[in-house]
């Protein structure tokens, strides 16, 4: 029973930085349409800049708030030369310059950084679990979670009551009626691929902060795609609770499957499990369902 | 793309000509010329090296046929093929090694290219398993169903279970002369090379004629507006199924026919990159188009040859640039692909019709 | 318009100096000795591979500054490989292609993939693999290394635990001892000492438990850390390499796990302390030849050339793997200089004339005489286990499994 509860809580915890990635995956695609396959490399490039601002000195608040400006400026830069070009081409040709895109970025990365493990030294969090009863839970868990928390707030706080937040939440619904108003489109796509790389960049300083960056907190991202599919892609509730439930799935099936499949489900399970998903729900939760009868 | 224009002058006065696989003269001698290159000019000329990239060519283009069929003609995207290539592989790779032949047939040089039959079927199988999907999900989902096809496959059961089978470890070794098709032993690039350029164009030819008969009229409606299709009486399920496969069973011939080549065979050989790759082939090469297929092998193995040649001299000057090479091969391939998408969407087939069709409407091509 | 067509010019440009690069690239062929190096910079075991790469390349500076092989030079032929299994079959046919004599591989799953092949081809095969699958010259005559392998250094650390640390745990005498394993199964390195650990802990009578699988790319090992507390392990065998070992580690410790752990030789260096801090303490390993700078015979060299030929890199930043990759390419220069002597500089002859004429062979750099003979490549049958304390490392025992077990030793140990 401890195990069980254990795994949920963990789970809860990653969930939370899922939850994070995966807004910022289904910011793109509302905004702008375009389903973005390099969300691992955005997490990957937004986690070692921070890592290069604290191997730099820099206080650790400081230095994520520094990688956030580098996001930003990434993220207009990526959005103004590549995808610009691709209005209007079909999905398949954006889809494969996001995979082309991310590769660029995995080896950009590869190149400056190379592919060991680093470690945030000193660490930020410090080793010592808290104890909720029977409970063990890592600090640096915890702490990711409430910082995901406080993002997540942030952002949704941004969408609604601020002139810009609002206005990508027009162009998501209905871009020619936003676009008649005098909200411009490039604006909004740019801001949502800044705010991705934002969100993306903050997720993966919180993984790596767990124990160490390497390139498989790439992989990580991926993960954000079972978790979009579960929750609608179209929808941002969808997503944080997409991204929880992954979470813990994946804990879940890590803890209780391991010893029936050798080999550790751990990686490919939320993979499978969307597959089985998609054939009975395949809008997910709460995405927008496109009825067509055939 | 549609079909090439006939040269000024050249017309035809029966179905039979108009059916024609090789519609003018000068046709027939420009393939004439290309047997006798492929055949005999080529291994003549190059040597291991050069024959070596040949071989990769030849298996580039028998995975990227499989994927051309699925994205290019019949509109499934999928992302997880090379899934299929490792399918194949494995099936062969355990007939050949595990698999208690009568003696006769090891005798007569048979074991391998049954088993090469076999792991076609059995890809095709695997592939239309994944397939079923298409069935109810279209579009982006799909390509998450083809991706989870290749974890699944590739990182799950391949890894954990199909490589323990018989030896322990990762990599099946197979050792040079285990191979046999008929009297000969495939052991060198050579004999590689000339498996590689049978199997290939058989392959070619086959799905060309698939794609001149009702079967590929079927998948062109499909890909183009599925419902009417639909409308029209077409019963899309069977299509897409029929059409997962034909593309796992090139899929599986490619994989069996890539051992030959290999001295072990281990899983980190189908990574999710190399389904990437095929699909850049097919997009840099041009998506509806045989020749796109080629076109895009050709150019993308040749460049990645091209940079590591160029980048060997370099290295002496600067070591790190050797140490890093495999990043600046990914690095270069997300680039490529992002440029010629951006560029050139159309891809390397469509100036190749551009150009052709020039020449065919001299002196009136405006 | 004006953008497009700049960038398409500039790609132009590019490309059409990437083909004139390419074909005026010359070929050069020396007329030395050729030997082939594989070594892993870029990919899963780059942490140990990187430190071992430049060892390789200062020990081969070394060997041609002391005179080469009776004379001649040697020309090393170095590749990353980025333990990908495909590049490395690549890399072995173009080694062919250079004509090397011998090749100074890395990892175990290309090592033995390639056995089969290199005993066809005669190639002897120094690996960075201690793989016991590698020991048994009926199965694979020309894969040769100079250390004790992972099957014999797991027996002795588990054997070291059982002799020194179970004897003080509270529960010694009323229970037997809980042991589980935590590596990547999938990887042919990880699992290659498995059965012969639990073997040996069956023999000393401990409880098996469930294995743990943890990627050699691994930062988060919650769930196998939890599974490992639900067993309620004492010893914990940890088969990767130093990035996953310290991350199972940390979550060991921020999890209260409350095991020992013993580590393979890879994963034991000295960047496990810096990565893991407080949660490395007491961790236990073999080591199977002395750290980088200690007070052994043929050390000062070591650290002179890799002050040498990478002042870059401070001495405190450098690892036992360098030590490692001296003591293989010392190996093989003492074959290649006895088969030299003999006549012949072939593959057969560096295997038969020379690397099983040695007997006790004493390479320095504090690993034990390496002995090879016809039926038995393994080197020795002692193996020294040390364990952190306060960040640095500490002989705890030295295991002699030759002498406490002299017919398993003999007759069944070999080749697993």
């Amino acid at each position: 029973m401890e195990l069980f509860f254990m795994t949920i809580t963990t789970g809860v915890m990653v969930g939370g930085i899922y939850a994070l990635i995966a807004l910022g995956w289904v910011l793109i695609y509302k905004c702008s349409g375009v389903l973005n396959l390099a969300m691992g490399e955005l997490t990957l490039i937004g986690a070692y800049a921070s890592l290069a601002f604290y191997s730099m000195g820099i206080p650790f608040i400081p230095a994520l708030l520094l990688s956030l400006v580098v996001g930003f400026i990434l993220g207009i830069l990526t959005e103004r030369i590549f995808l610009d070009k691709l209005i209007g081409e079909p999905v398949l040709t954006v889809i494969m310059v996001t995979v082309g895109l991310s590769f660029f970025f995995k080896g950009i990365v590869e190149l400056i950084w190379s592919t060991d493990t680093r470690v945030f030294e000193p660490p930020v969090f410090p080793l010592e679990p808290f104890r909720f009863g029977p409970i063990v839970v890592g600090q640096v868990y915890l702490w990711s979670f409430v910082a995901a928390m406080i993002l997540l707030v942030i952002f949704v706080c941004f969408f609604k009551y601020t002139r810009w937040g609002l206005a990508m939440q027009a162009t998501a619904d209905d871009e020619m009626a936003a676009l008649s108003i005098g909200i411009s489109a490039r604006f909004v796509y740019a801001a949502a691929w800044a705010i991705a790389f934002m969100a993306a960049g903050v997720g993966g300083t919180l993984l790596g902060n767990i124990n160490g960056l390497n390139i498989s907190v790439g992989y990580m991202g991926l993960l954000v795609l079972p978790a979009v599919v579960l929750g609608g892609l179209n929808s941002v509730p969808g997503a944080i609770v997409g991204g929880i439930a992954i979470g813990v799935m994946q804990n879940l099936c890590g803890a209780y499957l391991d010893q029936y499949f050798p080999g550790g489900v751990k990686e490919i399970a939320p993979f499978a499990f969307m597959a089985i998903f998609l054939l009975f729900k395949p809008y997910g939760l709460w995405g927008w369902e496109r009825i067509e009868r055939v | 793309m549609s079909t090439t224009f006939l040269p000024c002058g050249v017309y035809h006065e029966n179905y039979k000509q108009d059916h024609a696989w090789w519609q003018t003269n000068f046709i027939k001698s420009k393939m004439f010329l290309l047997f006798i290159s492929l055949f005999f000019i080529i291994p003549w000329v190059s040597d291991t090296y050069w024959l070596s990239v040949c071989n990769q060519i030849g298996y580039t283009v028998l995975g990227a046929l499989g994927v051309q069929l699925l994205i290019g003609f019949c509109g499934q995207v999928t992302l997880g093929h090379a899934a299929f290539l490792a399918v194949g592989a494995y099936v062969s790779t355990l007939l050949v090694l595990e698999f208690p032949w009568p003696a006769l047939l090891v005798e007569w040089g048979l074991a391998y290219p049954i088993s090469i039959f076999i792991s076609a079927i059995a890809a095709g199988f695997w592939c239309v398993l994944f397939g079923l999907p298409s069935a109810r999900v279209k579009g982006f989902y799909l390509i998450l169903t083809t991706m989870a096809a290749q974890f699944i496959t590739v990182d799950f059961v391949i890894t954990q279970y199909v490589s323990q089978i018989g030896g322990r470890g990762q990599a099946f070794s197979l050792p040079p002369g285990t191979i046999k098709v008929g009297p000969w032993v495939i052991d060198s690039d050579i004999k590689v090379y000339y498996m590689m350029i049978v199997l290939v164009i058989l392959c070619v030819v086959g799905v060309v004629n698939l794609l001149r008969s009702r079967v590929g009229r079927a998948w062109v409606a499909i890909r183009d507006n599925d419902i009417s299709a639909e409308v029209m009486g077409i019963n899309i399920i069977k299509y897409k199924l029929l059409a997962f496969f034909v593309a796992g069973c090139i899929g599986g011939i490619a994989g069996a026919v890539w051992i030959s080549n290999l001295s072990a065979i281990s899983p980190e050989h189908f990574p999710w990159f190399w389904s990437l790759w095929l699909v850049g082939v097919v997009l840099i090469g041009g998506a509806g188009s045989i020749h796109g297929t080629i076109f895009g092998s050709i150019f993308m193995v040749v460049v990645m040859e091209l940079l590591q040649m160029a980048v060997m001299p370099l290295a002496d000057t600067y070591p790190k640039l050797l140490l890093d090479f495999l990043f600046i091969k990914e690095s270069a391939f997300g680039l490529a692909i992002c440029l010629f998408l951006i560029f050139e969407p159309n891809g390397l087939a469509y100036r190749w019709w551009q150009a052709k069709n020039y020449f065919n409407l001299w002196p009136f091509s405006y | 318009m004006n953008f497009k067509k700049i960038v398409f010019r500039s790609c132009v440009l590019l490309f059409s100096v990437l083909l004139v690069g390419g074909f005026a690239s010359a070929a050069g062929a020396a007329a030395t000795i050729n030997v082939g190096a594989l070594y892993d910079m870029t990919g899963a075991t780059s942490d140990v591979g990187r430190d071992y790469a430049l060892g390789i390349a200062e020990a081969m500076h070394y060997v041609n500054d002391t005179g080469g092989i009776n004379g001649k030079q040697i020309k090393l032929h170095q590749f990353d490989y980025g333990y990908r299994v495909p590049e490395a079959l690549t890399k072995y046919k173009l080694f062919q292609r250079l004509g090397c004599v011998a090749v100074l591989g890395w990892g175990t799953g290309d090592t033995e993939a390639l056995s089969p092949t290199v005993t066809k081809d005669k190639m002897p095969y120094v690996s960075a693999s201690y793989s016991g699958h590698l020991t048994d010259p009926k199965k694979t005559p020309y894969n040769l290394f100079f250390a004790t392998d992972y099957s014999t250094n797991a027996r002795a650390a588990i054997t070291a635990w059982f002799d020194k640390k179970w004897p003080k745990h509270k529960d010694y005498g009323k229970r037997k001892p809980r042991f589980a394993s935590s590596y990547m199964f999938a990887s042919p390195y990880a699992s290659a000492p498995i059965k012969a650990i639990k073997d040996q802990a069956t023999i000393l009578g401990f409880d098996i438990g469930p294995d743990q699988d943890v990627s050699l790319f691994a930062i988060d090992t919650k769930s196998q850390n939890l599974a490992l507390k639900d067993f309620k392990a004492d010893l914990v065998w940890h088969g990767n390499t130093t990035m996953s070992v310290s991350a199972t580690l940390r979550d060991a410790y921020s999890l209260d796990l409350g095991a020992d752990h013993i580590i393979n030789n890879w994963g034991y260096d000295e960047n496990l302390p810096r990565m893991a801090a407080k949660a490395a303490e007491g961790a236990m390993g073999s080591a199977i030849c002395a750290f980088f700078g200690e007070k052994v015979p043929g050390m000062d060299k070591v650290v002179a050339y890799a002050k040498k030929y990478n002042p870059g890199i401070p001495a405190n930043k450098r690892l036992i793997r360098t030590v490692q990759a001296w003591a293989d390419v010392l190996i093989l220069r003492e074959a290649m200089i006895r088969a030299d002597k003999a006549g012949k500089l072939d593959g057969e002859s560096i295997l038969k004339l020379g690397f099983e004429t040695m007997k006790n062979f004493d390479i320095g750099l504090g690993a034990p005489p390496v002995t090879f003979t016809a039926t038995d490549h393994r080197v020795a049958g002692a193996v020294q286990v040390y364990e952190i304390k306060d960040g640095k490392f500490q002989l705890v025992e030295k295991v002699d499994l030759k002498g406490r077990w002299p017919e398993k030793w003999a007759n069944e140990w070999i080749g697993w």
